[in-house]
């Protein structure tokens, strides 16, 4: 399961909003402002802004080279950033070095101290506050609980697991309580069943503490699946920071559109406002809708759709092909065209059988349209005439770049 | 864990006292490695400074060593080529090393290939004994020798020499090997093979080019390890038979003038361009047992 | 040759069978490969055979013999029995001690500033630090005579600023900075060798933890570096105790160390039953001390270092 497929429902509100409520989340103010950075002669971060509510869990996405793990650096305090400032709680820090401020990582390699015990590496950041020994071993027991972890204190990092380290070096990051939980490509050495659940628990976890959460993957179903916010990042800027939803149904820029999950791209002239988005004339005379990312476009002017595969319905021409819907279990998927809404038609060209879901492509005036079929929708015949509809608010359309 | 924290590991413990302070990261950073480059270039110079003095003072033209030299000239070079038993040594020493470099290239190579592709009884014990070889204490087993080849009735000569080199000098070369072959992709040889290829003509276009550089690096240094042996050798040679480091080493018991500082001048450049040619091929460190990796 | 033959035959004989390289996967049980690596292993297994283990074994038989070849203990009760040899004991294990300090002291250092240096630095900083292992060990020694003599370009550096000279020469100072100056390469490749396998992770992260620069390097850097530490101090100094050339030209007549009296014995008073007897004596102290040295190393809590 995609967490796409999830969010292709009718909750399509922002959850971000709902942050401040979490428990204890008072503190953990991350902003940084014009956040410059230049690594080897390349400029590898170019002018990032962003602001953090306490307790927010937020992603930074990107593919490898894109800065987000530079970022994340320069707020942990191992990079000094050429120019702009990080401030926690309204408190600058950019020039602090790393070992005076508050922040709990976990990296890729987990980098747990081989020679230390599982307790030792947990009570470490505890011994370089001076806390007394007594006080450090209860809370490495307190912080192996949390995480699961109760009775494996007297063990060695080689001795555990790939979850069981990663594990060990989140309770190690939380134990000094941080203003920031900073996860760097946490779950990336871990095979797909357990990054899944571990991710899970990650966020769970996450949401218990409160603590304000930075992570930082290339990988977009994780993102979509923990996350408040994401940024989307490429070449050193944010192209897109909105919720999950938001960044997936209605992505801002072609390359937040294709980096996160697959995406129908349509090409159309916008032709006006209406009540539930923004018409777009596409071809000669179809009319489509979909909701405008930042300004509307103004009419006549060039704009880009994007779709996905999931949000388009395919919906039998009345009086063509088959009796509309006869066995069809989710009505929304697959139905027929009510006369009034807005859709592209054209040939189904090819269907293949996915296991959950059924792949239809449609060739449309706008080139090939790609859908979705949940399991056990009817699915249309080969050259069979269709109608390719969406909700308005699951498409965006931009100015075409 | 609790948001009830005790006070001294709060996190606003951690950071606020030095909140004021900028952090002189860069400033810092400069000294710091300015400090690591001196202190590099110090040892560097420790490393370096015997020899630079030694080919410095072949130059003078005092009849004393002195450094800095006085005067620039070659007049102990010349001199050189007035003793006779100096180039008999030279030309023995390099006999002897062009020989152990020859037959312990020949005996790495079929113990290398042996020890990777071939099981065979006490295996395991010989791969182990060519890796702790090189630390068995020279002046042992130089007296060993001595006393063995006695035993044998085997009277000093050149080839007596030339046999004792090579437990100095096989150990590197099968280890050399080794690391050859263990780079080479078993696959690739298969592969040639199933084109077609005859089993000689997949060792030499496929396996011998893999350890070439090894090859190449291990005759070297066992050209320089057996021309600049002076343990061994004390015990093996005859005073009618020297090579040039015994030659020097008596020398130097009875005088002190500049003509040892031409002939170790001589002895420098001739390792220079062994070790130019090894570290071409394959590496200097990896001789002394450095990672792959670097 | 003849396994070589078969193996490369193999695949082209079964192109369809289900072990597609069977030369390979399947453990070779004929005898014709053991033949063969014996025949290729064999002329380096008689070298070591004939010229390495049969000598070591003449010499510890012939320790326990007297000159004229009874069996005796009398060169055994004579070294161990006379203070004076039990000096030159001590003070050779004294000099191997403090040669392999100096190689720990300057060496460290060093191989961290490798560490961080490029492949390229690296490559030519490593030349340098093995120069000494590859040029003669006579023209080293001499250039350390020119170096620390009484005229040498050091004690001119002492009259310059007004300073009488120490005595540089001919002493242990000599010997130990000469035999440092050789052995710095064994101790500094194997301590790269494990400086480069800690996870470069490990410091920002006890940094971020807390950790001072200083603190990160004593408790991260230092204690998993222990294992190159362990294995070039033990090299260092089996080496040291056995070097004879660098303290017979740097240590003069004051200082004589074992591998000296091994080679007096054997080529001037030419006893060597006794000559034998020192040397074993010397390679026996040298593992018994090394063993005991890797056991405290490896019983500090060094247990997961060096799994």
């Amino acid at each position: 399961m995609t967490a796409g497929t999830d969010t292709v429902g009718d909750k399509s509100a922002p959850t971000g909003t709902d942050t401040a409520t979490r428990a204890g989340s008072t503190r953990g103010r991350l902003v940084l402002k014009g956040i410059h950075k230049a690594l080897g002669g390349k400029e590898v971060v170019r002018g990032i802004d962003l602001t953090m509510e306490p307790g927010e869990f937020l992603t930074l996405l990107g593919p490898s080279g894109c800065g987000k793990s530079t970022t994340l650096n320069m707020v942990a305090g191992h990079l000094l950033p050429d120019s702009g400032v990080v401030e926690v709680d309204g408190r600058d820090i950019t020039r602090l070095p790393a070992n005076r401020r508050a922040m709990g990582m976990v990296f890729q390699s987990y980098a747990l101290f081989p020679h230390m015990t599982v307790a030792e590496n947990i009570a470490f950041g505890l011994r370089m506050r001076k806390v007394g020994a007594a006080l450090r071993r209860r809370r490495a027991a307190e912080a192996l609980e949390l995480v699961g972890l109760d009775g494996m204190g007297e063990r060695y990092p080689r001795q555990l697991s790939g979850g069981q380290r990663q594990r060990t070096a989140l309770a190690r990051a939380l134990i000094v309580e941080p203003d920031l939980l900073l996860l760097d490509e946490p779950f990336s050495n871990l095979d797909a069943q357990l990054r899944v659940r571990l991710r899970e628990e990650v966020a769970a976890l996450q949401r218990r503490v409160g603590t304000t959460t930075i992570l930082v993957t290339h990988d977009q179903d994780e993102a979509l699946a923990v996350s408040d916010r994401i940024a989307v990042m490429a070449e050193g800027t944010i192209h897109q920071l909105d919720a999950p939803e938001t960044v997936y149904l209605r992505p801002a820029t072609d390359f937040v559109a294709q980096f996160v999950g697959e995406v129908n791209v349509l090409d159309g002239i916008a032709a006006g406002a209406a009540a539930d988005g923004h018409r777009c004339r596409i071809g000669d005379s179809h009319l489509v809708t979909a909701t405008p990312v930042g300004t509307a476009p103004g009419d006549g002017e060039a704009v880009r759709l994007y779709v996905r595969p999931e949000a388009v319905r395919v919906l039998a021409v009345p009086g063509k092909g088959r009796p509309a819907s006869a066995a069809t279990p989710d009505p929304a998927s697959t139905s027929t065209r009510t006369a009034a809404e807005p859709g592209l038609p054209g040939t189904v060209e090819a269907t293949r059988f996915l296991g959950t879901r059924v792949r239809c492509v449609v060739a449309t005036a706008a080139g090939r349209v790609e859908a979705t079929l949940p399991f056990g929708s009817a699915v249309p015949g080969l050259g069979e005439e269709v109608f390719c509809a969406w909700r308005p608010q699951h498409a965006s359309l931009t100015a075409r770049p | 864990m609790t948001r009830a924290a005790e006070p001294e590991t709060g996190p606003s413990t951690a950071t606020s006292g030095a909140a004021g302070k900028p952090f002189a990261a860069s400033a810092g950073e400069r000294a710091r490695r300015l400090a690591g480059a001196a202190f590099a270039a110090l040892v560097g110079l420790f490393l370096l400074a015997p020899v630079l003095v030694t080919i410095a003072s072949s130059l003078t033209t005092t009849s004393y060593v002195t450094f800095p030299p006085k005067g620039l000239t070659l007049h102990w070079y010349a001199e050189l080529l007035n003793r006779p038993e100096f180039l008999d040594s030279f030309l023995l020493s390099i006999g002897v090393a062009a020989g152990a470099a020859v037959v312990s290239t020949a005996l790495g190579l079929a113990a290398g290939l042996a020890i990777h592709r071939y099981p065979f009884p006490g295996k395991s014990v010989l791969d182990r004994l060519f890796s702790s070889a090189f630390a068995v204490p020279t002046i042992v087993l130089g007296i060993g020798l001595l006393q063995w080849y006695a035993q044998l009735g085997m009277a000093s000569s050149p080839l007596t020499l030339l046999l004792a080199h090579l437990v100095l000098t096989v150990p590197y070369t099968v280890r050399l090997v080794l690391a050859g072959l263990a780079g080479l992709d078993r696959s690739a040889e298969l592969a040639a093979a199933g084109l077609g290829a005859k089993a000689p003509r997949v060792f030499w276009h496929v396996t011998l080019p893999a350890v070439r550089g090894p090859l190449i690096a291990g005759a070297f240094f066992a050209l320089i390890t057996s021309f600049d042996d002076l343990t061994i050798a004390l015990f093996v040679v005859t005073t009618d038979m020297q090579t040039l480091p015994v030659r020097i080493f008596n020398y130097l018991q009875y005088n002190y003038d500049p003509t040892v500082t031409a002939v170790g001048t001589v002895m420098v450049l001739f390792a220079a361009v062994a070790v130019v040619i090894i570290e071409r091929v394959v590496g200097v460190a990896h001789l002394f047992g450095a990672d792959p990796e670097d | 040759m003849a396994a070589t033959a078969r193996v490369a035959h193999g695949p082209a004989l079964t192109p369809d069978g289900p072990t597609p390289a069977p030369g390979v996967s399947r453990p070779v049980k004929e005898r014709g490969p053991w033949r063969t690596g014996l025949l290729l292993a064999s002329p380096a297994i008689a070298v070591l055979a004939l010229l390495f283990i049969a000598p070591l074994f003449m010499l510890v038989y012939n320790s326990f013999r007297t000159q004229a070849g009874d069996p005796t203990l009398h060169n055994y009760t004579r070294f161990l029995g006379d203070s004076f040899y039990r000096d030159v004991l001590w003070h050779t294990l004294w000099i191997g001690a403090l040669t392999t300090l100096g190689c720990l002291v300057v060496g460290y250092p060093f191989a961290v500033y490798l560490r961080g240096r490029s492949p390229r630095a690296r490559n030519y900083l490593s030349l340098v630090l093995l120069s000494p292992l590859l040029i003669s060990m006579v023209t080293r020694a001499y250039g350390w005579l020119v170096l620390l003599g009484p005229k040498g370009p050091i004690a001119d550096g002492f009259h310059a600023v007004g300073l009488d000279a120490p005595k540089m020469l001919y002493n242990d100072t000599a010997v130990v900075v000469g035999m440092v100056h050789v052995m710095l390469a064994y101790m500094v490749l194997p301590l790269m060798g494990s400086l480069d396998r800690i996870d470069p992770a490990l410091t920002p992260a006890a940094k971020g933890l807390g950790a001072s620069g200083w603190t990160c390097f004593w408790r991260i850097t230092v204690p998993l570096s222990l294992p190159g530490m362990l294995a070039g101090s033990l090299i260092v100094f089996s080496l040291t105790v056995s070097s004879f050339v660098t303290p017979a030209i740097l240590g003069g007549p004051t200082v004589k160390l074992m591998p000296y009296f091994v080679y007096t014995e054997a080529t001037s008073n030419l006893n060597w039953p006794y000559a034998a007897a020192i040397g074993f004596v010397l390679i026996v102290v040298t593992t018994v001390l090394t063993a005991v040295y890797a056991r405290l190393l490896r019983g500090r809590g060094g247990k997961e270092v060096f799994a």
